[in-house]
């Protein structure tokens, strides 16, 4: 069987089309999306009057005529993962001073985008005998699962185990505690719980399970990223790096030993390792470059993972 | 943010509404990366080191070429700042050349320049740790064997093997723990610096060459009036050259300085998300910054000793130790060890401990570069996974072993091998070559990654009908062009020796090789490596 695995797209348009398209493109069986899936920000679009706009993006600001150029400029900033929506200065102003409000415009935003993206995935999966997966993570919202569940040709993966040709794969993309207060996260006691509630459901022999679990292991060079200081900023330019995985993560491994275990969360943390027989893969994340970064693995029921890519679609 | 107006009152608009996620942060300190980029073209270890060799082009000035050269590499950090903000978190030449050219060039590229040479670079660091840290500390006490002893071979071979260790022990420390040892040895070296620039300043000509005189004889044996014997046996037509433009013969000094001022580039590639135009302005600062301070202090340490030990003199002794003909005893004129000259002993071993923070604070380098690209090819299946595995502790050790066995092996052949040693000229040359790529891989991109590059916060960036990184690209590409272009017509760089050509051309051979025998093995398993680079349609 041959999965195709990638996380961590962050509502980039780009990267969820490239995901639809990956089981053909890698002639895969089951494509996986680890987790992750919902934007960070919202891009305001604003109306200056006399069909002209203006907008910024990535700091340059962008003076908008004509309807095709805010077209042009609303499919840039969904390439990028940011949500945009258009506005007046007044309005503007006021969802500016007003938090809750933009919360839930962002919240409205992001719904709408995942049901699109669900409908985008029936349409594109029908008839194709790929069978895709997606495991919301720690920066997705808990109302997402419903709208997920509600599609007909992607199957939500959180807290289950599913039956895969032969294998089983266990999901969560609950992490541990991270500086950013997330969705889904929590301690790692409780994490710890939460795992072996979805593992005690396996059945299958380890070299037959998969575990695709958001949070990568802790200390497994999958985890490495940035230090940061008190207020949050990059210590030492980036450089200064520490591992941020999760105890609980690598406990499971250490113990379930499954033939393959799938991880995201840390994006600028491509790698892959074997904690024991266990091959261990985080894709890294290139999501607003519109790269779709990813693990393509052939399972063959040995006790040991040896054919596998790490991927840059 | 930008500022505009709502109804009659100003305000400043809101551009972007970001939620909590993960990732996000506030930014980072262009001092910080600044501190890196200062390292990495370290006027102490490298520049002085290099410097010494001015007197091979006669007359020109060693001032003009570190002024023009920096000036020019602005290019450059345009450039890579360009690469990281298209492709940031890339990990640097072997994925942007991968990715925008193609993978086996990638590959070659960045294995032969990365690391291959960089094993050829423990014994050049080697060369300095002797004769920047033991040689003077060990003259200072007295320690007159050990002065001999890492004058020779076997010395080299045990500085290497210290250097090697050195390297393999800071890269074990992790990056958090590299990062704040490079930081303490940063503003340790600066104090240091300073200290030098003062004693400079506030001590006269007078007071130098009986410094000298008394010094050479003390700690290493010269003969009287070593000062004058310096510059009779070292001087040369041109030595007093210290700020005529000369540009003829000054220009044929760059590719010489190249050694030292071409590195600016190792600078961050780790930023938070949902930045843009402004992290790409700091990427810049914080790489052009670090040149144009480094290029400013190496003027400034030009004038001082020029003022103080006399730039005939300065030259002169650099000739005389490269020729054999010097008086302290065969040993090389750490202008460090000539300023100090004015202190006490004790003082003397403080200030120039303290300057050795610039190599303890950069040697990590060597290994560090090369344990990226081993881990990035492995990543993709070119090098075997094994060599990306790291322990529970973090530490990459097969990938240390890689780099630190072959290194020593390369250290004993350069140290006791003069055929070897020859072989070895191209260090900088294999590593300009791999900058030729990467330099490629960014005028091409606009056209081969349109998608990615205009999704970019520098796709507004131009000058005329070219993107800004074409035209920076452009203009870098004629800087290697030029330097690469000497080393190879030029007997004077000592980079043109045929066996050295030759040796050089069976590692990107080897590389080649490797990277074939790959292809045909992966696909053996089963794995077409194409499908690592190949992208996935996006309609």
């Amino acid at each position: 069987m041959r999965l195709f695995f990638a996380t961590d797209i962050h509502g980039s348009e780009t990267c969820w089309r490239k995901f639809l398209n990956s089981g053909r493109h890698y002639e895969a069986d089951v494509i996986v999306l680890g987790g992750d899936m919902t934007g960070k920000a919202l891009v305001p679009i604003v109306s200056d009057g006399g069909g002209r706009w203006h907008a910024t993006l990535l700091e340059n600001r962008e003076e908008l005529e004509g309807e095709e150029a805010v077209a042009a400029f609303e499919d840039a900033v969904c390439r990028r993962g940011y949500y945009p929506f258009r506005t007046d200065p007044d309005e503007l102003r006021e969802l500016a001073d007003d938090e809750p409000r933009w919360h839930r415009l962002f919240h409205d935003e992001m719904l709408k985008t995942v049901e699109r993206w669900m409908a985008l995935a029936d349409e594109r999966l029908e008839g194709t005998g790929i069978r895709a997966f997606v495991c919301p993570g720690n920066d997705d919202q808990l109302d997402i699962d419903d709208v997920v569940q509600s599609a007909k040709k992607v199957e939500l993966a959180e807290g289950r185990v599913v039956e895969l040709d032969g294998y089983q794969m266990a999901s969560t993309g609950w992490s541990n505690l991270t500086p950013w207060d997330t969705y889904r996260e929590e301690d790692e006691p409780q994490l710890a719980e939460r795992i072996t509630r979805v593992v005690d459901q396996v059945t299958a022999d380890p070299e037959r399970t998969i575990f695709s679990f958001h949070c990568p292991p802790y200390n497994s060079g999958l985890d490495e990223a940035p230090d940061l200081t008190e207020d949050m900023k990059l210590k030492d330019a980036g450089r200064a790096t520490k591992p941020v995985g999760s105890t609980a993560v690598r406990q499971a491994i250490e113990d379930f030993e499954p033939a393959l275990s799938l991880h995201g969360h840390i994006h600028e943390c491509k790698a892959s390792t074997r904690i024991g027989r266990t091959l261990c893969i985080n894709p890294g994340s290139s999501y607003e470059q519109g790269d779709l970064l990813g693990a393509v693995v052939d399972l063959d029921g040995k006790k040991k993972i040896k054919r596998f890519l790490l991927t840059s679609g | 943010m930008a500022t505009t107006t709502a109804g009659d009152m100003p305000y400043q608009e809101r551009s972007l509404f970001v939620r909590k996620a993960t990732g996000l942060v506030r930014g980072w300190s262009v001092q910080d990366a600044f501190i890196y980029a200062t390292f990495s073209i370290n006027l102490i270890t490298l520049g002085l080191y290099i410097f010494s060799y001015g007197p091979f082009i006669p007359k020109a000035s060693l001032l003009w070429a570190v002024l023009l050269s920096g000036a020019y590499l602005l290019f450059q950090t345009i450039v890579y700042s360009s690469l990281i903000a298209v492709m940031p978190r890339a990990g640097g030449d072997y994925v942007w050349v991968s990715r925008v050219i193609g993978g086996g060039i990638g590959f070659v590229l960045a294995v032969c320049g990365w690391w291959f040479i960089n094993w050829h670079w423990v014994p050049i660091y080697a060369n300095i740790l002797e004769k920047q840290f033991f040689q003077p500390l060990a003259a200072v006490i007295g320690w007159d064997s050990a002065v001999t002893f890492f004058g020779e071979a076997k010395g080299l071979f045990t500085a290497s093997v210290i250097t090697a260790v050195l390297a393999a022990f800071f890269i074990s420390l992790g990056m958090r723990g590299y990062a704040k040892l490079q930081k303490f040895c940063f503003y340790g070296g600066v104090l240091g610096l300073l200290i030098i620039f003062a004693l400079l300043l506030f001590h006269s000509k007078d007071a130098f060459i009986n410094a000298f005189n008394s010094g050479s004889a003390d700690q290493y044996h010269g003969p009287a009036n070593a000062y004058q014997a310096t510059i009779n046996k070292g001087s040369y037509d041109g030595a007093d050259n210290l700020g005529s433009l000369a540009f003829g013969t000054t220009v044929l000094l760059i590719p010489m300085i190249a050694f030292f001022n071409l590195w600016s580039n190792w600078g961050a590639t780790l930023y938070g998300e949902v930045r843009g135009a402004s992290d790409f302005r700091k990427n810049i600062y914080a790489m052009a910054g670090a040149l144009v301070v480094t290029s400013i202090a190496a003027v400034i340490f030009f004038l001082l000793i020029a003022k103080t030990m006399g730039w005939d003199f300065y030259n002169s002794a650099n000739n005389a130790f490269w020729s054999g003909t010097d008086s302290m005893g065969g040993v090389w004129p750490y202008p460090v060890t000539l300023a100090t000259f004015f202190i006490s002993p004790w003082l003397q071993f403080i200030v120039i401990l303290l300057m050795s923070l610039w190599f303890f604070g950069w040697v990590g380098t060597v290994f560090l570069t090369a344990s990226r690209v081993i881990f990035a090819t492995a990543f993709d299946r070119i090098l075997p996974e094994k060599v990306a595995q790291v322990s529970k502790n973090g530490v990459p050790y097969y990938a240390i072993l890689i780099m630190f066995v072959p290194s020593l092996v390369i250290a004993y052949f350069y140290a006791y091998n003069a055929t070897f040693f020859s072989w070895t000229l191209d260090a900088t040359l294999v590593i300009a070559v791999t900058f030729v790529g990467s330099t490629v891989a960014a005028a091409i991109l606009p056209w081969r990654k349109p998608e990615i590059y205009n999704a970019s916060p520098i796709a507004k960036y131009k000058i005329g009908p070219l993107p800004l990184i074409t035209a920076a690209a452009i203009a870098f590409l004629a800087f290697l062009g030029f330097c690469i272009y000497k080393w190879l017509q030029d007997d004077v760089y000592g980079s043109n020796d045929t066996g050295s050509l030759i040796y050089m051309g069976c590692l990107y051979g080897i590389a080649l090789a490797i990277y074939l025998v790959s292809r045909i093995v992966r696909a053996r398993q089963g794995m077409n490596l194409k499908m690592v680079y190949n992208e996935i349609p996006a309609e």
